[in-house]
């Protein structure tokens, strides 16, 4: 008999049939978000390439909650948490997720290697593929590093190592499960020392290719860590409204208790506030120094078509959460809660959309359809890979030796 | 429930047991207000000489210094900012590691952090008051060093609020104002136990005085606590706050290898990375003289240790980085600065940096080098030299060879700035060694709270989690 059997009896732990029919749903309905949004992007008469703008947002998006689980399950291996073990499966789940995320990220391979748009546009996505305008010098120097073939070597690398850290430190969790030894626990442990260090290096690289390299003369060495707070943001929002729809639908309701939520949301708040941190670093330095090759990247976002998507950023991911998740009573209060993780997990995605989509036209500020529709498509395939996955398999880990404690203690 | 009950879990996942030897409520007491209690063992008199002496040195030498001036460092353009900067920078560096144990671990519910917290605290204290002394004395003319601060005048003279030379200090007296209050509020109990258990008149006297009248009464503790977790909470911005300031005012400058966008969450790491090593060097030696093997234990210099490695390749992680970026930038300033620091005339620097502070941490990957003390000290040794060594080579190499190479300029310290140095040390284990001797190391209150018996369930079965 299992841990959570004795400690969670008659709670439900595991939903074949939900998870199935949310899967085919969530297909559905983002294959068809996805199709629409094609449409519309051929409709531009662009060579989609405000499509494919659109879709790395998506993409990035799903894939910073994915990377976000993995983070999450390394670290809590790595410092030996209690407080999280039954919330630890939820963020398995996206962690696993990661080869299917990679698949997701196929279509760009389009934009890396076409040649259509390069005599209108000068490209589709990235602006280093067919080096162009003042700095194609300065870009085609950088050559070694920014050309297609070894950036889809290296992206295929990076999966590789997020896939291979994934599966291993979940396998050790569905191990878990089976038996009353606790050897896949510690091995799980003795691993997310490696798994962290090769986590950050992946993790920061495949920011500075799939972002920061958008504007290939630009470079910020923050950036980086800048990617990885909005991930960690991004995860503990998507832990928080997991949760609460799993309990809002009848699964887990003693599994997770309020004193987890507020755990989550101290860290949604942490994580908030380090964003910030992070954010004006990077902002005031650059600023400061007043060098125009750093600055012309915030000019770009600065213009009158812009502006109030920065200040919208200033604003709707750190002073407003800041100051709505700082009393302990909305940590508690989980309607609350759960909408300022929605909050800001819609403001990570205006955060990537700002990171991305000036680079498609600076002086207008490209919204609609097509930007919505990629991205609920994009998010409706992860959900899709998310539900199967779940399905049918224990929503928490069964037997982890410090379940007991992670049920037993308060924030007092 | 049984087997729940019953279940033996491996030590390394295992919820340790804090505190061994099996003290108690009242032994922990004992152990620690003996120290402050008793006559100190022979050597603390012998190492207080030599901090005394060495303090000597240091005032004589402030004299001298300010008799002749600034001319006795080896400060000069091109590198106008020279030891007493890097100084400055390494001992708020130090200063970090007790705000980081006493807030941060202490909203992390990081329990170890009792047995080291005030320990931790006091060298803070002690740090950051070494690291006030450098730009004090940096700025040539110290009796208008009050000129910092934005004090009204009849001259509406103002200092310039855009520097960040002046946000460093309100940064800094901001840090030391807070730690102080952390310090002295989580001692505010203990004081009062060494004041009930004092003998003699004039111990009492004092430590009554600075218990404030403390009755250990429910309400108080209550009041205490709260207060505590709000203290924390306060503080724990400082921990990034502080050193990010420093990093401030390399990194707004436009010069290759101090402007970059990494500086300020790189500093901290560093700064905690020195803390943390800053302690072993100091807790190892104490935890022997004063007998706390049983309050501090080989678990908590343990976890030192891994968070000095994991906090050594977080600064290893901002090397890389730079150099990459330096690269990838394809700004031959930048991509200059950052081969001759590798491979120019101060490579000896960058290399003895690399060595200290991301190659030799890693031998901290063996728990036996973890648990052993002469290993851990000897490394701790080496990570407080590199990280003096890191601001060394970021203040000294990127000034030193500048955009003009006809002003280049091998610098060359003085003997009064290897002096100066020195008799920091001798401020620093001044304070230190008194803390030791007058006030409770350990804080007695907080540890007992992670006692087995301090637990509600301790002496009943535990109980069916109910929700």
């Amino acid at each position: 008999m299992s841990l959570a059997a004795t400690l969670l009896s008659g709670d439900k732990l595991q939903d074949v049939e939900l998870t199935r029919r949310s899967s085919r749903v969530a297909l559905l309905v983002g294959g068809l978000a996805l199709a629409a949004a094609v449409l519309l992007g051929l409709n531009e008469g662009d060579h989609l390439r405000r499509f494919f703008h659109a879709y790395l947002v998506g993409y990035v998006f799903v894939l910073s909650i994915a990377l976000g689980g993995l983070f999450f399950v390394i670290v809590q291996h790595l410092t030996n948490a209690h407080w999280s073990v039954t919330l630890r499966r939820l963020a398995e789940f996206t962690a696993i997720s990661l080869p299917w995320v990679g698949a997701l990220g196929l279509p760009l391979l389009y934009p890396l290697f076409t040649h259509h748009g390069v005599e209108e546009h000068g490209g589709l996505l990235w602006p280093w593929i067919h080096p162009h305008g003042e700095h194609a010098e300065l870009i085609a120097g950088k050559r070694p590093w920014l050309n297609p073939t070894f950036f889809a070597l290296r992206m295929l690398g990076y999966y590789a190592v997020w896939a291979a850290l994934g599966i291993a430190f979940v396998r050790c969790s569905f191990q878990q499960d089976r038996t009353d030894d606790p050897a896949p626990t510690v091995r799980a442990k003795r691993w997310s020392a490696v798994g962290i260090i090769v986590f950050a290096i992946t993790t920061t690289l495949a920011a500075f290719d799939l972002l920061m390299s958008l504007d290939p003369a630009w470079f910020s060495t923050i950036f980086g860590v800048y990617f990885f707070a909005g991930s960690v943001v991004a995860i503990f929002a998507w832990l928080i409204l997991t949760a609460l729809f799993m309990q809002r639908t009848g699964r887990m309701q003693r599994a997770v208790t309020v004193e987890h939520y507020h755990d989550l949301g101290k860290f949604l708040f942490a994580f908030v506030f380090f964003w910030g941190y992070i954010a004006f670093s990077q902002y005031m330095l650059m600023w400061y120094g007043d060098i125009p090759e750093e600055t012309v990247w915030f000019a770009q976002r600065q213009t009158a078509a812009w502006m109030p998507v920065s200040w919208l950023l200033v604003a709707g991911h750190f002073v407003i959460p800041f100051a709505g998740l700082l009393s302990r009573h909305v940590k508690r209060r989980l309607t609350v809660l759960g909408f300022w993780a929605a909050w800001m997990l819609i403001m990570h995605w205006v955060d990537l959309y700002w990171l991305v989509v000036p680079g498609l036209d600076s002086e207008h500020l490209t919204f609609g359809l097509i930007e919505i529709l990629t991205s609920a498509g994009l998010v409706g395939l992860f959900v899709a890979g998310l539900a199967r996955i779940a399905g049918g398999r224990p929503l928490v880990p069964l037997n982890d030796p410090l379940l007991p404690e992670c049920l037993e203690f308060q924030n007092i | 429930m049984a087997e729940v009950a019953a279940r033996e879990l491996p030590e390394s996942i295992k919820p340790p047991d804090l505190i061994q030897g099996g003290e108690d409520f009242t032994s922990i007491t004992n152990t620690v207000a003996r120290v402050a209690e008793y006559k100190p063992p022979k050597g603390w008199y012998i190492a207080f000489g030599i901090a005394v002496s060495v303090l000597g040195v240091l005032l004589a030498m402030l004299g001298y210094l300010f008799w002749k001036g600034v001319g006795i460092w080896g400060n000069n353009q091109p590198v106008a900012w020279g030891w007493p900067i890097v100084n400055f920078v390494f001992w708020v560096g130090i200063g970090h590691a007790g705000t980081l144990i006493s807030a941060v671990l202490f909203l992390f519910r990081q329990q170890w952090r009792t047995s080291i917290n005030r320990f931790a605290e006091a060298m803070t204290i002690f740090a950051v008051m070494c690291a006030g002394l450098f730009p004090a004395i940096h700025v040539g003319r110290p009796w208008l060093a009050y000129w910092l601060f934005p004090i009204p005048n009849q001259m509406r003279m103002w200092p310039n609020f855009r520097s960040p030379l002046l946000w460093d200090v309100f940064a800094v007296s901001t840090y030391a104002t807070v730690s102080l209050l952390f310090w002295y509020m989580g001692m505010v109990p203990d004081l009062a136990t060494l004041r009930d258990r004092a003998t003699k008149k004039l111990p009492r006297l004092l430590y009554g005085v600075f218990a404030l009248g403390w009755t250990g009464s429910n309400r108080a503790w209550h009041r205490f606590e709260r207060a505590y977790l709000l203290l924390a909470a306060l503080a724990t911005p400082l921990v990034l706050s502080v050193h990010s300031v420093v990093s401030f005012d390399f990194a707004v400058a436009q010069l290759p290898g101090w402007h970059t966008t990494i500086f300020p969450p790189y500093f901290v790491a560093g700064a905690i990375f020195s803390g943390f090593a800053m302690v072993i060097t100091l807790m190892v030696p104490a935890r022997q003289f004063f007998g706390l093997k049983n309050l501090v234990t080989m678990r908590h210099l343990e976890n030192m240790c891994k968070v000095i490695m994991a906090t050594g390749m977080m600064v290893g992680y901002a090397y890389g980085v730079e150099f990459f970026i330096a690269w990838y930038s394809g700004n031959k300033y930048e991509g200059f600065v950052f081969i001759n620091r590798a491979l120019g005339n101060y490579a000896w620097a960058y290399w003895t940096m690399v060595t200290c502070n991301v190659l030799l941490p890693q031998v901290f990957w063996f728990r036996k080098m973890r648990r052993n003390l002469v290993v851990m000290f000897v490394i701790a040794a080496f990570v407080n030299v590199g990280m003096w060594f890191e601001r060394f080579v970021i203040t000294v190499t990127s000034t030193s060879r500048d955009f003009l190479p006809s002003s280049w300029h091998y610098f060359t310290p003085t003997l009064f700035d290897a002096v100066i140095l020195l008799g920091s040390f001798g401020l620093f284990f001044t304070f230190f060694l008194l803390f030791c001797r007058f006030l409770p190391t350990v804080a007695m209150a907080e540890v007992k709270t992670v006692l087995p018996e301090a637990h509600p369930g301790h002496h009943h079965q535990p109980a069916e989690v109910e929700r």
